[in-house]
């Protein structure tokens, strides 16, 4: 991605616009909940609570990440702020307008990126997707063509830009949805993990272009299921889990919940789930998670203690092979690993409340 | 090299800085609705149907209807005694159903099998303007393929018109096109929704077959299929008579605003119920 967004925008002096003081994004107390059926032949209803009252407001021309794991409830967040969907209950607001009963006009001041490669016409060009959102999004025709070429420009497409889109690459896909939703230049820009699937060279350059968008005083509320990349760009960042928002702030705000800690990072071969129980249950660890590699396990421990207690872990251990073992200081992830571990459900069995 | 450290890398790409004006977005406009409509629906047409090459726009569209054509007219004078012409006339405009029924059915409903309806939803496009632009192509559609019939049966199957009756049977044309492809936009409004909306398609077709008096007189149906006869598109519009036409008209009219009601309560259902996979 190559261009520069400031040159692509203009101060929002539309009727409506958030003024300073108010929030760009306002969301209060939002719940969504999901009615379905579960069986073949005995279908019973089952409803699902995806998102259980989140309140959060970003600034004008803030960069506000919303964490969570898959299903935690944040892409369910963002289709209610873009009028997708209604919320079941609470209310949000986005420069000022509800998103419930203004919804023309919350959609003309929003561009939404959708994460993953779907949404957009297979069969035709680039340009010819992005041709016909401008005209959905009601773009000037006689500024339309320079328009589409700037954003191609800073998307790095251009070049590219005829060839059919099924065609195109994870990330051209992704760069393409990035073009469309500022065609119009709007106010607030909604990022639905726009760096998932992504190559790291191709993850860098997307999240240079969000910090441009910020730079050019757009307001960016970015879902993201990762770490490093929310504490890179965000201004501030709310984690979500379980349809709750379960902390938010700064990066370093959050990581304040673990900086008394040691993580202390042990790579496993086949531990056993007893052994895992053993180091639960040593009262001075605080969490323990895993993470399955092709071969091996790595187990993330935290303790309030120092390194010294590495080797009383390595004795729960028993005759498990052990690999590589660090101490170290914990990072924003372990705070985040922290945060999601200690508010996730166990079974998840209070997600969904059977009705029938 | 970690991810992480990536992000705190400075851009090594050249930045071009881009000069433009600032751009203008008035989707409320009546400029804005007639583009929507006009280049909008031509534009669609285009990203949904980009898969009807000539091999198989022209088998579907031109060897479809040349067989109807034959096949009734054949059986027409062979079961009735009556002159092909008679059945190739009918038939010749009831082709156009294809384009109309299919294509209008498709227009619609693949916005969804191709994962594109979230974005639109997502845009403060004019929904009257949106909706009504897919008509066109395949109006135009549908009257490619009724004149390609209609001179297919003048040349081979003896179909003739007066002069003076030109005007009035070319008024019938367009009118009973636009009712049928009406008709498909309720179909395609209801296939959003269900997901095998082309069975109702095939339906559709057949059923026209039957009760449009395209090939049976509706005046010789049992009294309960000449009701349903007379809220079909097709019915009227075959007779070529004014005060018919007229209601062939407020026929088709009468489906577009249905498929239009129905495809504003779904989007608002999607909403509500989370339906249409906005979710």
């Amino acid at each position: 991605m190559t261009g520069d967004l400031a040159s692509l925008s203009h101060a929002p002096t539309r009727p409506g616009s958030a003024s300073a003081e108010a929030p760009a994004i306002e969301a209060i107390d939002l719940v969504r909940i999901y009615h379905t059926h579960v069986g073949v032949i005995r279908r019973r209803p089952l409803d699902v609570e995806a998102v259980r009252g989140v309140t959060f407001d970003v600034r004008p021309g803030e960069l506000f990440g919303l964490l969570g794991p898959n299903g935690a409830g944040k892409t369910t967040t963002i289709k209610m702020l873009i009028t997708l969907l209604l919320p079941t209950s609470g209310s949000a607001r986005v420069m000022g307008f509800d998103v419930v009963r203004e919804t023309t006009e919350v959609r003309r001041r929003i561009g939404y990126v959708f994460g993953g490669d779907r949404g957009l016409y297979d069969r035709v060009s680039g340009l010819d997707n992005l041709r016909y959102f401008a005209e959905l999004y009601g773009v000037d025709p006689r500024q339309r063509d320079r328009r589409i070429a700037a954003l191609l420009e800073l998307v790095g497409l251009t070049g590219r830009e005829k060839e059919k889109v099924e065609g195109y690459s994870r990330g051209m896909r992704q760069r393409l949805h990035i073009a469309r939703g500022l065609l119009h230049d709007p106010e607030v820009i909604f990022m639905d993990e726009p760096s998932i699937g992504l190559d790291p060279i191709g993850a860098r350059e997307l999240r240079q272009t969000v910090r441009s968008l910020v730079d050019a005083g757009k307001t960016v509320l970015l879902t993201t299921h990762y770490m490093f990349e929310a504490d890179a760009l965000c201004d501030r960042i709310a984690v979500i889990n379980d349809g709750h928002i379960v902390a938010s702030g700064t990066g370093s705000d959050l990581k304040s919940a673990v900086l008394n800690r040691t993580i202390v990072e042990i790579e496993t071969f086949g531990v056993a789930p007893e052994a895992i129980d053993r180091l639960r249950r040593d009262p001075e660890v605080i969490a323990v998670n895993t993470e399955e590699r092709d071969q091996s396990q790595i187990l993330l421990i935290q303790s309030e203690r120092g390194p010294e207690i590495t080797q009383r872990l390595l004795g729960s251990l028993g005759d498990t092979r052990v690999g590589k073992v660090v101490a170290r200081e914990p990072t924003l992830e372990d705070a985040y690993v922290h945060l999601i571990a200690s508010t996730s459900s166990t079974d998840g069995a209070d997600r969904a409340a059977a009705l029938g | 090299m970690t991810l992480a450290s990536l992000c705190d890398e400075p851009m090594t790409t050249t930045a071009a800085h881009l000069s433009l004006p600032p751009v203008t977005a008035d989707p409320g406009s009546l400029r804005a609705a007639w583009r929507i409509f006009w280049r909008g629906g031509l534009m669609s047409y285009g990203m949904l149907f980009n898969w009807a090459r000539p091999s198989i726009y022209f088998p579907t569209l031109i060897g479809g209807p040349t067989f109807q054509l034959l096949f009734f007219a054949a059986l027409g004078s062979y079961a009735a005694g009556r002159s092909p012409a008679y059945f190739a006339l009918g038939n010749a405009v009831q082709v156009s159903a294809l384009a109309g029924i299919f294509g209008m059915t498709m227009a619609i409903a693949n916005e969804r099998w191709f994962s594109t309806l979230p974005a639109i939803l997502a845009t403060p496009a004019n929904r009257i303007a949106l909706f009504a632009g897919r008509f066109l192509p395949f109006i135009a559609n549908g009257l490619f393929v009724s004149l390609y019939a209609i001179a297919f049966g003048v040349i081979f199957l003896g179909v003739r018109f007066e002069a003076s009756t030109l005007g009035v049977a070319g008024l019938a044309l367009l009118v009973t096109v636009f009712s049928c492809t009406a008709i498909g936009a309720l179909q395609g409004a209801i296939s959003l929704r269900l997901r095998d909306g082309l069975f109702g398609a095939n339906l559709l077709m057949l059923t026209f077959l039957l009760f449009c008096g395209v090939n049976i007189p509706v005046a010789s149906l049992p009294a309960w299929m000449q009701v349903i006869s007379n809220l079909l598109p097709f019915t009227h519009g075959l007779a070529q008579v004014g005060g018919l036409i007229s209601l062939e008209a407020v026929i088709g009219v009468a489906y577009a605003v249905a498929a239009f009601a129905l495809f504003s309560y779904l989007e608002r259902s999607a909403r509500a119920n989370a339906t249409l996979d906005v979710r």
